[in-house]
């Protein structure tokens, strides 16, 4: 029994590398080895880039007698990383798996089950948290030529901070089961916590080198505020350094730690897995009930239908919140901006203008609104096409949508950009118009794309939103428009100014916008009827 | 009421629907059988305006579906088979929208919402997210969404699938409503007891053809409909 629900999970651990997860089928040979190069690509580059931290910190720990605080260092980062990767496959896993039922429902003892569950949490966290420790221990054993027993000793620190990472997120998985259940904004609660810990991941990537040069520096002072504050982590720095007592008792405080986990969940895993708390359930009050135009009322459809995905907003509509990020930071900071720019632009100072178009319109592409939404209408589709509406009113929503989002934050990026800058009236006016043109194309094109190639039998919104065709070529096309005007002015620019040439391109964009609208308004409604 | 002249759809080489006519009237329930695959949700899709056809005519009031649709639609309601709405929106949410759509004034779709939510016993549910509802719950959203704006005529797709002994009850009693005040259904079904009791008239439809049609006593005489029908399968009873 038990070897075939571990074969069971084998499966599901493996579904997401040989499994397409649009279309459910199982990906080719060639697609298999596609990805598996990419993620070995991906996997080099992340050991690499904990391979290059470890080398700057070891040495110097190493020779200052401080091993145990590079372990430490290393090890705590392992379980950031473990924890943080594995924490929401936790939830899914052991709290929500839908085959929970099925188990149940057959004679097989919840232990069993757990322990199953277990595992894939368990292999997930490793998988992780290997990423970091294969590097950190490879410099290790280079800067500090340890014995056998060390290098022992060394893997089975990696096996009990595997299960660590395995106790934590267990926790930390019941912790956001429980906060999921209670939420009634579940996506937008989504979106925070994501902007947040991009937030903190920017901070801390944008300050790392300090930070490693300060603990460089500060080493005995650093050193004996985590012995103090955190002594299972001394513990553990000393037992991979050799300490045998010192590993001993790390040993014994997570296996304590995981008992303690199996306990909780042998004894409450059969509540876990059959209740359904849910949201409160809230009361339906007739004030509720509010006219609106066809216009007014397909627009909040649409911005419904954004708000109520948390993938939608994150892969499809970032941009709003980083233009208007980028508009505060240059209001603050103007001053600073335009020192620095004059002085790195000094020769070239005609160009500022266009780098800053150039940036806020590749800052544009990152809103892809309209490029899933035709996709993202699946089976309801039915429903746009049996009201009394048509399909122009229908696309033209979509659009709406997009170029609220979009255009406001971008005016509003413009014109601080415009008064930091201080280029001219006539360039100043360019500088907004410009990208407002830029982003009714973008939004025009990722239409067209997606009436072009809509997928309306996906069973997981993320496929549309993250990996369909015109999502990537809507992206990856903006960029390549950007690219293009700036090579396009590399070849003429030295005939005209930057003014004229800002206005031509302005034309042309305005130009090319009319043509995809008026494409739209006759072929894509056709083509959007007949869907 | 409505009007097929010659309705002929195509996939691939196969015709879904093979130049069929019938005229309803207002005032009659119509009920469509056939087997599964025998075309009746084409024509039914065709009918709501939501499905392109290869030739012939659909008229609603003597409006044609193919030449002016949003007049059409204006003037229908169609609930199809599995009524996938808009799971992002609560139930309110979604009749708010579909009153937006045809213009309901605030005082009708309030009323309306009173009367069938509350006959449909879901009005406590109404705030919450439609994702959270079961098929029937969904199926009654459906109906409701559909009679919110007193549609003339109401083309239904299955409509009795997944709702329970009373919402079916309640429903007939709808239907009938609608053509007492002039309007007309027209609905699909394999319940053939139900389309015995219920309808005005009926057709039968096989392999994309109309091979009977007329009122209840023209169709089945003396038998039950389910005779007729299997006998019309080519199978013995």
């Amino acid at each position: 029994m038990l070897k075939a629900l571990f074969r069971k999970q084998f499966r599901e651990l493996g579904a997401w590398f040989y499994q397409d997860k649009r279309t459910g089928k199982n990906r080719s040979k060639a697609g298999i080895i596609g990805y598996s190069i990419l993620y070995a690509f991906l996997c080099i580059v992340m050991s690499g880039l904990f391979f290059s931290m470890s080398s700057m910190i070891c040495v110097p720990l190493v020779s200052a007698s401080m091993g145990w605080l590079y372990h430490a260092i290393m090890c705590l980062i392992a379980l950031t990383f473990g924890v943080f990767g594995s924490v929401f496959n936790t939830y899914s896993t052991l709290y929500s798996a839908k085959d929970n039922d099925l188990l149940l429902s057959m004679p097989i003892p919840p232990s069993r089950i757990i322990l199953v569950r277990l595992f894939g949490v368990w292999f997930w966290g490793m998988v992780y948290e290997l990423l970091v420790l294969i590097p950190a221990m490879i410099v290790y054993w280079m800067a500090a030529s340890p014995g056998l027993l060390t290098i022992a000793m060394d893997i089975f620190i990696i096996i009990a901070i595997s299960i660590l990472v395995l106790v934590i997120s267990c926790a930390l998985g019941w912790l956001v089961a429980k906060i999921s259940s209670r939420l009634r904004s579940k996506s937008l609660v989504t979106v925070l916590i994501s902007v947040v810990f991009l937030g903190v991941y920017f901070y801390i990537y944008s300050s790392a080198y300090s930070m490693l040069q300060k603990l460089i520096a500060n080493i005995e002072t650093v050193g004996l505020k985590i012995r103090s504050a955190i002594y299972p982590i001394y513990l553990m720095g000393r037992g991979a350094e050799g300490d045998g007592l010192a590993f001993l008792l790390f040993l014994a405080m997570v296996l304590a730690l995981f008992g303690l986990v199996w306990w909780i969940l042998s004894h409450s895993f059969l509540k876990l897995a059959t209740t359904r708390s849910g949201a409160a359930k809230k009361k339906y009050r007739e004030i509720s009930i509010k006219a609106r135009s066809v216009y007014s009322a397909l627009l909040h459809k649409e911005g419904r239908r954004f708000t109520s995905s948390a993938a939608y907003m994150l892969n499809c509509g970032m941009g709003t919140l980083f233009i208007a990020a980028i508009a505060v930071v240059v209001l603050i900071k103007g001053e600073w901006i335009r020192n620095t720019v004059a002085a790195s632009f000094a020769e070239y100072d005609q160009l500022i203008p266009l780098i800053a178009i150039a940036i806020l319109c590749m800052m544009t592409t990152m809103n892809e609104l309209t490029a899933p939404s035709i996709s993202l209408e699946g089976k309801n589709l039915w429903l746009m096409q049996a009201l009394p509406i048509s399909a122009w009113q229908v696309l033209k929503a979509k659009l709406e949508l997009h170029l609220l989002l979009t255009e406001l934050p971008t005016l509003l990026c413009s014109i601080c950009m415009a008064v930091v800058i201080r280029p001219g009236l006539m360039a100043s006016v360019l500088m907004v118009v410009l990208p407002q043109l830029f982003v009714i194309l973008n939004a025009s094109l990722g239409l067209i794309l997606n009436l072009k190639s809509p997928n309306l039998a996906w069973t997981n919104e993320t496929a549309v939103v993250k990996q369909s065709m015109s999502v990537g070529i809507s992206l990856f096309g903006g960029w390549i428009m950007v690219i293009f005007l700036g090579v396009l002015y590399a070849a003429v620019g030295s005939r005209l100014t930057v003014e004229l040439f800002m206005l031509i391109v302005s034309v042309l964009l305005a130009l090319l916008s009319a043509l995809a609208l008026l494409w739209l308004k006759k072929r894509g409604t056709r083509i959007f009827e007949a869907l | 009421m409505l009007k097929i002249e010659h309705l002929t759809k195509l996939y691939g080489d196969k015709r879904a629907v093979d130049d069929l006519s019938m005229h309803i009237l207002p005032g009659e329930i119509y009920g469509f059988i056939g087997h599964n695959g025998a075309g009746k949700t084409t024509t039914i899709k065709a009918c709501a305006g939501i499905l392109q056809f290869e030739s012939g005519d659909i008229l609603v009031n003597g409006v044609s579906v193919s030449k002016d649709p949003i007049a059409c639609k204006q003037r229908i309601a169609y609930i199809p088979d599995n009524p996938d709405m808009y799971e992002f929106m609560t139930g309110i949410q979604f009749l708010n929208f579909i009153a937006d759509i045809f213009g309901v004034d605030e005082a009708e779709r309030k009323e309306s919402i009173a009367k069938y939510a509350g006959a449909f016993e879901l009005t406590g549910d109404l705030a919450q997210p439609i994702s959270a509802y079961s098929h029937g719950m969904k199926q009654k959203l459906a109906i409701i969404s559909a009679w919110i704006h007193k549609p003339e005529l109401i083309i239904m797709d299955e409509p009795f699938v997944g709702l329970d002994p009373k919402a079916s009850h309640l429903l007939k009693g709808m239907m009938r409503e609608v053509c007492d005040r002039g309007g007309a259904i027209f609905f699909s079904t394999h319940v053939l007891e139900v389309a015995e009791r219920l309808c005005d008239k009926v057709a039968i439809i096989k392999e994309g053809k109309l091979i009977r049609s007329g009122t209840m006593d023209e169709v089945k005489g003396d038998t039950s409909l389910e005779s007729v029908f299997l006998e019309l399968e080519g199978e013995s009873c």
